[in-house]
């Protein structure tokens, strides 16, 4: 009798599931006629794919984008069959991708944006009054590479910077918080940065060069302790008040806090004299993907939106000073003062990060 | 009905049929289910509830917990026993996962949700009493007081939960004095320290939630170590976040790279949920966790004045050699009496059961470690008492070993009679970690009965009214009956009919 009753309910399970899919399929095809598009990106892009007016503006043009957050490094890494796009932030990671991929050349790169230092108020008070920072009104400022590295090197502690008694948290060795260097974008670039200014303002190049650096990029690195994987995640202890009181993650990030919230007391943006751009990359995996690419550089809207979220739309500079007027306090519009040093090939970067975690 | 569509459904029904029949004794929550997320979390996520339901009130998507100490279930994970039983994983840090490469490469995202700092609860008397100013208290003062005699603590066992590592590495980081992120020497240099600072502790668990239970309950332990969200929990103790620093938990919900793309849109759903406005503000008024978003302010009472934030090790070795100092040199030495039903209801696969999970046990014991076996039936057969010393650590493990394997089961059950007889071998007080393991396959049929234990437990001294039996409910033994000789004695009772003996055994450990 059981098993009676067991074959019963399966026959009744099966029917159930196909009725269940067979409606499914209707309703899809009733509700939209657009094409799903999925893609791998960096996690700082998370929000501008999840802001209902970027899904709306997709929509119109007839796409519905499913994307998933990896680091950007580590996006070789996973297996990208069933993908549409990679979107990592760095065109170093890009190019490995697209040639891994056999994606044609040139790339999709529809905005940037430049490394940048977070701090707390307190902490960016100390640091000009070291001369190890230029402040700029309240809430902006220029953080001085060279003075940084130099204290880097000398393993100095913020009790030895005048001015940092006054602050029970800012004790410790000196450092900027960065992600893990050889899984994230932004730890890679921060490393471009430092090792470009050690370099005697060259980027890095040649065997020879890698090993001169890599005593004080290692230094920078081990400092930390364990890294976070994410720009996200040093950005959320950032906010949440844990973490270090210096962190170097994108202007982005920075931008669309702040459009979220207006103002801020305690934050202070710093901006290295000498950074690196993040080149935020579309790596089409397939004809979808291209067209993808190519929509996001070139639509009005999504170029507006894009700057929504703290990206630089390429090209075209006035967009962003326009859109951050009312966030000038903070930011650097026109990058001022602010050198742009170019990145190393991806072969160095991953060597660089290596020997910085090692 | 068609010749070939019948062997089909036959088929699918044999398949629903084993179904049934592995679900009827088996844990279900490794079943997977379309809109229900099978995660992997940390043991105090559980005071969660209110916010999975909202969640899955905003999008259908039901998230089904399995708790489980941080560190163990890093070891599930690398061991790869998570893949294919779990969908995501949310712990309070993934600091410690991302040193184990064979966990690491499991984990794909991972999204910050919260977070909450290590801190100190005190009780308002003893903090009038050491005069403290609850802003300004640094570490070496907590040192300074527990070496003075005037401030005893619990906290968790840094070897299995994340709270006892972050609290040990904090402690570790500022008594060593360490600028930067700790090393082999600093924890070398800080050893003697911490070796003092660690007599202070009282009260060890293998979880957040029983260690509350067991404070409130005794009245020699003044503080407690643990997240401020764990003790913002507890009535009646001042939270204090020490000044020079401490190590923060940022709860990352994490999806896992053996799951489908379906599963995975679901874990995004899920946490950008969770990131939401209210969401955030519903985390940090129900579990006194801190927001990260900027536009939800932390709950009121959550004190908003910045902490120095102690950076985590970041290599294996040195978190891996802390956990081991810890375990085998730091902390007050555990002394433990197993009392072993072996009545003749364990003959058999029962008993070799019992012989295989003690053996597999020994690989686990510490170092100055003292492990009593009791094994009993219609009484007490014999007492034998092995000491793990760190001159000659198989000496000790291989009389373990050897009487485990002399076991044999033959007579009935007198559970309380024994149990009194534990109690009896405990009468001498050491300055260890004490407690008493249950196991038995039966209920109470000789000597003493329930009743008589009770009086029995409540004419005892109070140092061994503070010495909690830990009953195992294994084969036909009854919950109510070790049920309430765990709430008796302040202990607390482990399933091995759901799970395995070994784990449960290894689950003790915790609380040893």
């Amino acid at each position: 009798m059981r098993r009676i009753a067991g074959i019963v309910l399966a026959v009744l399970l099966i029917g159930g599931v196909v009725a269940a899919v067979v409606a499914g399929r209707q309703g899809d095809d009733k509700g939209t006629a657009t094409k799903t598009v999925r893609g791998v990106i960096g996690s700082e892009k998370s929000d501008f794919f999840a802001d209902p007016d970027v899904v709306k503006a997709l929509a119109a043009k007839g796409y519905t984008v499913k994307t998933e957050a990896s680091g950007s490094w580590a996006m070789d890494g996973l297996d990208l069959k069933g993908y549409d796009f990679a979107f990592p932030s760095s065109s170093a990671p890009a190019d490995e991708l697209a040639e891994k991929y056999h994606a044609r050349q040139p790339l999709p790169r529809p905005f940037y944006s430049p490394l940048v230092v977070v701090a707390h108020r307190s902490a960016a008070r100390v640091l000009a009054a070291n001369g190890l920072a230029v402040l700029d009104g309240k809430g902006k400022g220029t953080l001085k590479m060279a003075s940084y590295l130099d204290a880097a090197r000398h393993d100095r502690t913020w009790q030895q910077l005048k001015g940092a008694k006054a602050y029970g948290e800012l004790t410790g060795t000196l450092y900027i918080t960065s992600t893990d260097p050889e899984t994230s974008n932004s730890g890679a670039l921060y490393l471009a940065a430092a090792s470009y200014v050690a370099n005697g303002g060259r980027v890095v190049a040649s065997t020879a060069d890698v090993t001169r650096t890599a005593p004080l990029l290692h230094k920078l690195v081990s400092v930390q302790g364990a890294q976070q994987p994410s720009s996200d995640s040093v950005f959320r202890d950032f906010i949440s008040g844990a973490g270090n009181p210096l962190v170097c993650l994108y202007e982005s990030q920075v931008v669309s806090l702040l459009a979220e919230q207006h103002g801020s007391d305690d934050l202070v943006v710093l901006y290295p004299d000498t950074t690196v751009n993040s080149d935020h990359t579309v790596v089409p995996l397939d004809d979808a993907g291209r067209a993808l690419g190519e929509l996001l550089s070139t639509d009005p809207t999504l170029r507006r939106l894009a700057v929504r979220h703290g990206f630089r739309p390429q090209g075209d500079s006035a967009e962003f000073v326009r859109a951050t007027a009312d966030r000038a306090a903070y930011l650097n519009q026109t990058l001022t003062g602010v050198r742009q040093a170019p990145v190393p090939t991806s072969a160095v970067l991953h060597e660089m990060a290596r020997r910085a975690r090692g | 009905m068609n010749r070939r569509v019948l062997p089909a459904l036959l088929a699918a029904a044999a398949v629903v049929l084993a179904g049934c029949t592995t679900e009827d004794h088996g844990d279900d929550s490794t079943a997977p289910k379309p809109g229900t997320l099978r995660v992997l979390a940390s043991s105090e996520l559980s005071d969660m509830t209110a916010v999975f339901d909202r969640v899955r009130k905003d999008t259908g998507v039901t998230i089904r917990p399995t708790y489980m100490g941080t560190l163990d279930a890093i070891d599930l994970l690398a061991k790869g026993k998570a893949d294919g039983k779990y969908d995501a994983l949310w712990l309070s840090s993934d600091d410690y996962l991302r040193l184990r490469p064979q966990a690491a490469k499991k984990v794909v995202s991972e999204t910050s949700i919260m977070s909450s700092p290590v801190a100190i609860g005190v009780r308002p008397a003893t903090v009038k009493a050491l005069g403290w100013k609850p802003a300004d208290v640094t570490w070496s003062q907590i040192e300074q007081a527990v070496e003075a005699g005037k401030l005893t603590y619990g906290m968790t066992d840094p070897a299995r939960s994340n709270s006892g590592f972050s609290t040990l590495v904090s402690v570790a980081s500022a008594l060593s004095g360490a600028q930067s992120a700790l090393t082999d020497d600093d924890v070398l240099k800080a050893t003697p320290r911490l070796r003092k600072f660690f007599k202070g502790q009282k009260l060890t668990s293998g979880s957040s939630g029983w260690l509350a239970t067991a404070y409130q309950r005794r009245t020699d332990v003044d503080a407690l170590l643990n997240y401020e969200s764990v003790l913002k929990g507890i009535p009646d103790l001042t939270v204090i976040r020490p000044s020079d620093g401490v190590l923060t938990a940022d709860y990352p919900f994490s999806s896992l790279a053996s799951t489908s793309s379906a599963t995975r849109e679901d874990v995004r759903r899920v946490t950008q949920d969770l990131r939401t406005t209210a969401v955030q503000k519903l985390i940090t008024d129900t579990t006194r966790r801190r927001p990260v978003v900027a536009s939800v302010p932390p709950a009121a009472g959550l004190d908003t004045t910045r902490r120095r934030e102690l950076p985590f090790p970041g290599t294996k070795s040195v978190a891996d050699g802390l956990i081991s100092a810890f375990e085998n040199d730091l902390r007050r030495p555990s002394r433990t009496i197993y009392v072993l039903d072996t009545s003749g209801s364990m003959k058999g696969d029962r008993l070799s059961r019992l012989k295989t999970a003690l053996t597999d046990l020994t690989s686990d014991f510490r170092n100055r470690e003292e492990i009593t076996l009791m094994p009993f039936a219609s009484g007490v057969k014999s007492v034998r008492t092995h000491v793990v010393d760190p001159r000659d650590k198989r000496a000790g493990l291989d009389g373990i070993r050897q009487d485990t394997a002399a076991l044999t089961a033959d007579g009935s059950t007198a559970i309380y009679t024994s149990l009194e007889k534990a109690y009896d071998n405990l009468r001498v007080e050491r300055d260890t970690f004490t407690s008493i393991v249950l196991m038995t396959d039966g209920e109470n049929t000789a000597g003493a009965k329930a009743g008589d234990f009770d009086g029995f437990y409540r004419g005892l001294p109070l140092a061994q009214r503070n010495i909690p039996v830990f009953p195992i409910l294994f084969g036909d033994s009854s919950r109510a009956e070790l049920q309430h000789i765990a709430d008796l004695t302040g202990g607390r009772l482990f399933d091995a009919r759901q799970g395995s003996l070994d784990g449960a055994f290894e689950e003790i450990r915790g609380y040893q």
